[in-house]
């Protein structure tokens, strides 16, 4: 059985305004197949934003590799290139 | 000030009614040692019983909060208002209460049911004084009474207006009304039921049942209020990490050892509990209002929110005053939540600065942590009676 492949999603104040809100819909957006093989997590704060050289917010994490200027398609895409590498 | 002193009071108007001829006054004096109440009851009904209502309990509540006697008030009162020719009677009743933070009460009382006293469930008797005041052009004898008493944990004063007692009057099951020996069952039973039970819920309950007495049709204005004294319902507000690192320990031992509930607010705030703590904090994502972020758990705290935004709201809700039942379903409205079934509230404000915040791409003000706490403090003891603390780390 293969381990669930991990979506981290801050929902801190900077990253909720700059789009994080969009991406917590990402489970639906995804086909079932793939959607069954995703676990989406809130976390409260990567502690990320507050130093520039991170990127921008929003920031999500999938499998721990962090992801800068999040969006539901970025993220979308990311998932479905390591769907096909796993 | 080791007492909470609880006081509410609901209201039903007479039926087709759209003005209350029953008026309540509430308010803490400036020093914030004493809470003065005025229950006024207007002859008649409509716009003339409100506008005399009015003028009494107002009259009533400036004198005392003042720091005159209630019963120099009461005398005045009495003396300068307007005398029903006809029925003989002021155009007004009232019940003036003066309670002071160590629990010791005055009251005077004019033409309204006498008050009740509860220690407990059970139902003490009150020694009062008659206050005879003459009515010379009417050769008539009023009557006012005045009692002292001292109230302690557990105990409950409770007033209401006559459209209480008589309610259902005329109606098969209570021909002459709901009366006093009924009525003192009913709160014996509810207390007895829910030793516990706030002024507000009780109150609401009191005014309930006399408005089904009448069928949902109120004969005459009903109002009642509850004074409620016990220990005050604790709450600490943790929001914003300290100034600097080395205070991380410091802002978890204050957490840690606050006796009361604890709400944290704000991401990196959760972050340092959580590694402080060593527990894992769950974001619930389920109940997901997009507006402000989703609220999360920890094992000891009752409550995880985001910061700014959810404090944003809060103070919004707070200040507007929107009823608890009409929020949208948020952490917002958990956070309220929690402020309304506390009666001390502990800010404990981190003043570290998130200069992410002022990142001038985000779409508006996120605004100053300390400003959106001092609003959300002062509606909360403005509006909601309850006394606040502040503390920066």
């Amino acid at each position: 059985m293969r381990n669930k492949i991990q979506i981290k999603i801050c929902v801190g104040t900077t990253c909720y305004v700059m789009g994080a809100s969009d991406i917590l819909t990402i489970q639906d957006e995804l086909t079932p197949s793939i959607s069954d093989r995703v676990e989406v997590l809130g976390i409260p704060c990567f502690d990320l934003c507050k130093n520039s050289a991170n990127g921008k917010a929003p920031f999500v994490s999938v499998n721990d590799i962090i992801i800068d200027s999040a969006s539901l398609d970025k993220v979308k895409e990311y998932i479905l290139e390591l769907t096909q590498k796993l | 000030m080791k007492y909470f002193i609880e006081v509410d009071y609901a209201q039903n108007y007479k039926y087709n009614q759209k003005i209350c001829g029953d008026i309540f006054l509430l308010s803490k004096s400036e020093n914030k040692n004493r809470i003065v109440f005025t229950l006024s009851d207007g002859l008649g009904s409509g716009v003339k019983a409100n506008v005399l209502a009015n003028l009494t309990a107002t009259m009533g509540q400036k004198f005392v909060l003042n720091n005159l006697d209630v019963k120099k008030s009461a005398n005045i009162i009495m003396k300068t208002l307007p005398v029903c020719s006809e029925r003989k009677i002021s155009y007004s009743t009232f019940s003036i209460c003066d309670i002071s933070s160590e629990g010791l009460v005055k009251i005077i009382e004019y033409d309204n049911p006498e008050y009740m006293f509860f220690k407990n469930d059970k139902l003490c008797k009150v020694s009062k004084k008659t206050i005879p005041l003459e009515r010379k052009p009417f050769g008539k004898t009023e009557k006012l009474y005045y009692s002292e008493i001292k109230m302690d944990f557990g105990d409950r004063l409770i007033v209401f207006s006559d459209g209480v007692s008589q309610s259902g009057m005329g109606n098969a099951s209570t021909p002459l009304g709901w009366r006093r020996d009924h009525i003192i069952k009913f709160i014996t039973d509810e207390i007895k039921n829910n030793s516990n039970i706030s002024a507000s819920n009780l109150c609401n309950k009191i005014t309930s049942h006399a408005n089904s007495n009448d069928i949902m049709e109120p004969k005459d204005d009903i109002t009642s209020a509850v004074v409620y004294v016990r220990k005050p319902r604790k709450l600490m507000i943790a929001t914003g990490p300290p100034i600097d690192k080395a205070k991380d320990k410091l802002l978890k031992c204050k957490v840690k050892n606050f006796k009361g509930k604890k709400i944290i607010s704000g991401g990196t705030t959760a972050n340092i509990l959580s590694r402080e703590y060593n527990k894992k904090i769950k974001i619930n994502l389920s109940n997901n209002n997009m507006d402000i972020p989703p609220s999360s758990t920890m094992e000891g705290v009752d409550l995880i929110t985001e910061g700014m935004l959810t404090l944003s709201k809060v103070a919004n809700f707070l200040e507007k005053k929107i009823a608890y039942k009409n929020l949208p379903e948020n952490a917002a409205k958990s956070f309220i939540k929690h402020l309304i079934n506390s009666d001390h509230v502990y800010f404990l404000v981190g003043t570290k600065i998130n200069e992410a915040h002022q990142d001038p791409n985000i779409p508006f003000d996120i605004g100053i942590r300390r400003t959106i706490i001092k609003r959300i403090a002062t509606a909360l003891e403005n509006i909601y009676l309850k006394e606040t603390y502040l503390e920066y780390i």
